[in-house]
């Protein structure tokens, strides 16, 4: 009988500290707001977190797991007894967190996360480290040990069952890390967040004045600006310097923050490989480290921003089937690399998709007629964009369709420039886009079904559009979808992806 | 192919109304002969080549060779079951409306203009609506068709965006059988298809006899353990 292990002693500090923040976060903002006739409502929240302690404490207390041959073995409940089984070799990730406090106890809040589900299938909060070292271990080694048994591990595999090798394969640094939040610019939603309290607050006009120290009320600011564009009334050159200045200064200061937070957040980032799985490991405070096992990754995404660009760089992200409703369960992996030079793309990607050479790919040109397709409906979202305006703009309206004519031309022959896709043995790749490019490979088996679609513009143009459905695609990532694809081409491409998706097996 | 067969036994649930008349369709008989369309000939033909069926026909424009076998087509009774949902959709929406109208009428303060328009506008909603649902139906039954083959199922839908999908067998993740009230009295099911996709996680095909339907289902589920998770 292999022997049982036990949470941390502390464990019961996080539970109920978990509660407790997420009732007192709220409750803080709200006592702020009210000013002192909250107190007393303190008092009827402390009511509602004893029990759930004590609760939270029997839980921690009867929590046990034991690893036997095959399985990872969960226990819990002293009233209600719950024995769990999970095979290693339906572990999917691993992923543990790190705060603050739980740095300084050296203890880690871990997930075990298999397949299905939107829940993880066990949750440990907390261990102390060397329990999470142990884990990974064990169902490293008891996996490799049912892959050499039912054979179909690749070849590798056995060699590398014996001493799981862990390789970096991107380190960034922090000039990288600087770099990777000026591009990325996710400051704006710190300072987004910043504002709304503010505002909600009332504190924002006051805020105002203590920076600026006069009284300027900031909406004015903004009415003035439109009123003087809708108006015609030009303000004064000084005045638009400032509005000039104040508008780079705030932009600048987004890229600050977000620069700040990017190193905050991914200091230290490393992207390595132990046997057949990816790591992710990063974070100055708060430290995470996920795994993503390789043949679990659905879809590879590079993405470039005309600032990667600027500075020979790229993005990648990865969409993997598995827990997306937990909180931040996907987030936390979904950036493979938030940052990579031009020269490593190959290789990173090279170790991400082993069989696909994305970057030598044979890519192939949508049906140049999408042009015109392509024309006709930014001219028409142009016009649609301009009626309303022709009042006020008079005979400036024709003049403003010229420039709108002109854009319309101009995005719609890079637009249709940059869509290209190809199919090589392995997976099929698309990339859109000219500022903002974005490449995705999806490989033929995790393909979940293939569409072939005609819209009546289609028809009239003999086109049709491809699209291939993978699992675990969040909704803002990038997706195969081929559009202004000839439709002999189209019933081909169709056809090669249904047939190949149908030859092979899904994994998750 | 012989797996379609299995979903004969469920059969007998639903044979009494499977086996009604030949369905008078209007609108749709004019261009299929529906008369031998049961569904012993809709299981039937893969195999021994009954030619019962309607002759595939270029339904959608994809000019292509169908896969392995023929189109197949939903049951003909469901254009009269949507029909029939289609006129309660119709009653429903004319009687809310025409007690709109008549509060309008009685105590919203219109000029007489409007007030003379009220009731033509009424009428010519529900005619709308009802030309509607009858219509439709049988368009939107010209416009859905299925092929099956050993690898999966490929579903035709759609009359102005048409889209051809196809489904492996080893994707689909679980199936469903599922009958309404409505549709056990028309002797039909709807087939769905679970895959672990995000757009086409959930896959339908509604209007199927409900025998055909289990048959497909028969047909679809995964087979032997070769896809561990």
């Amino acid at each position: 009988m292999p022997s049982e292990r036990r949470l941390h002693p502390l464990s019961f500090v996080f539970v109920i500290g978990g509660q407790i923040r997420q009732l007192v976060v709220p409750g803080l903002v709200v006592l702020i707001g009210a000013g002192s006739a909250g107190l007393d409502w303190q008092g009827w929240v402390m009511l509602f977190v004893v029990p759930y302690a004590i609760v939270a404490l029997l839980g921690t207390l009867s929590f046990r797991y034991r690893f036997d041959a095959g399985e990872l073995v969960i226990t819990r409940g002293f009233v209600f007894r719950n024995e769990r089984h999970v095979p290693y070799g339906r572990i999917q990730n691993i992923d543990a967190v790190q705060h603050v406090l739980h740095r300084l106890l050296r203890v880690v809040d871990v997930r075990v996360e298999t397949g299905g589900g939107d829940e993880p299938e066990a949750r440990m909060r907390v261990l102390p480290i060397a329990a999470l070292e142990e884990m990974r271990e064990r169902v490293l080694a008891g996996r490799a040990a049912r892959a050499v048994q039912s054979g179909d591990s690749p070849a590798g595999a056995v060699a590398q069952t014996v001493a799981p090798q862990r390789r970096a394969l991107l380190t960034l640094g922090p000039r990288e890390l600087l770099l990777a939040g000026f591009i990325d610019s996710k400051g704006l939603i710190i300072v987004g967040a910043a504002f709304g309290l503010l505002w909600e607050l009332g504190l924002f006009d006051s805020t105002v004045n203590v920076l600026l120290g006069e009284q300027v009320s900031s909406r004015g600011v903004i009415r003035q600006a439109v009123g003087a564009l809708v108006g015609g009334r030009l303000p004064s050159i000084g005045r638009m310097a400032v509005m000039v200045l104040a508008f780079a200064a705030f932009v600048g200061a987004i890229r600050v923050l977000s620069m700040i937070w990017s190193l905050i957040r991914l200091w230290g980032f490393q992207l390595y490989r132990v046997a057949d799985d990816l790591g992710t490991e990063f974070g100055l405070f708060t430290r995470v480290m996920a795994t993503i096992p390789l043949r679990r990754i659905q879809t590879v995404t590079v993405r470039e921003t005309p600032l990667h660009r600027v500075f020979r760089t790229a993005a990648i992200r990865v969409d993997s089937a598995g827990s997306d409703g937990a909180e931040g369960g996907a987030a936390r992996r979904e950036s493979l690399a938030p940052i990579v030079r031009r020269a490593d793309l190959q290789r990173v990607l090279g170790e991400v998709l082993p069989d696909v050479d994305v970057l030598a790919a044979a890519w192939s040109p949508v049906d140049p007629r999408g042009f015109w397709r392509a024309f006709r409906s930014s001219l028409v979202l142009a016009v649609l964009l301009t009626l309303p305006f022709i009042a006020m703009l008079r005979w400036w309206t024709l003049a403003w369709l010229a420039v709108l004519v002109g854009w319309a031309w101009v995005h719609a022959r890079l637009y249709v420039k940059h869509l290209a896709w190809a199919v090589g043995d392995q997976a099929v790749l698309f990339r859109s886009g000219y500022l903002w490019r974005e490449l995705t490979v999806a490989r033929f088996n995790k393909i979940q079904a293939v569409t072939l679609g005609e819209s009546p513009f289609d028809r009239r143009a003999r086109m049709a559009s491809v699209r291939v459905d993978t699992a675990g695609a969040a909704n803002a990532s990038h997706r195969v979808d081929i559009p202004y694809l000839a439709r002999h081409v189209a019933d081909g491409l169709y056809r090669r992806l249904a047939g190949e998706a149908a030859r092979t097996a899904f994994r998750w | 192919m012989g797996s379609l067969g299995s979903g004969r036994p469920a059969s007998e649930n639903t044979g009494k109304s499977c086996r009604r008349e030949a369905p008078a369709v209007p609108g749709i008989g004019r261009r299929y002969d529906m008369s031998g369309m049961d569904d012993d000939s809709v299981v039937a033909t893969a195999e021994d080549g009954a030619t019962e069926l309607p002759p595939p026909e270029p339904a959608t424009s994809f000019a292509r060779p169908p896969r392995s076998n023929e189109l197949r087509r939903l049951d003909p009774h469901y254009v009269p079951l949507q029909r029939a949902v289609g006129w309660i959709v119709t009653a429903v929406v004319s009687v809310c409306s025409l007690a709109a109208v008549g509060i309008l009428w009685l105590t919203g303060d219109l000029p007489w203009i409007a007030r003379l328009l009220l009731v033509p506008g009424w009428l010519l909603v529900t005619l709308g609506i009802g030309w509607l649902s009858y219509a439709w139906p049988a368009v939107h039954y010209r416009h859905v068709s299925y092929t099956l083959d050993d690898e999966g199922i490929e579903i035709r839908t759609g009359v102005w965006w048409r889209q051809v999908m196809s489904v492996p067998r080893s994707r689909v993740q679980h199936i469903d059988v599922s009958q309404g009230p409505l549709e056990r009295s028309y002797g039909l099911g709807r087939l769905v298809l679970y895959t672990a996709g995000t757009d086409h996680s959930r896959v339908e095909l509604a209007g199927l006899n409900h025998a055909v339907a289990f048959g497909l289902r028969n047909h679809l589920l995964p087979r032997g353990s070769d896809d561990a998770v």
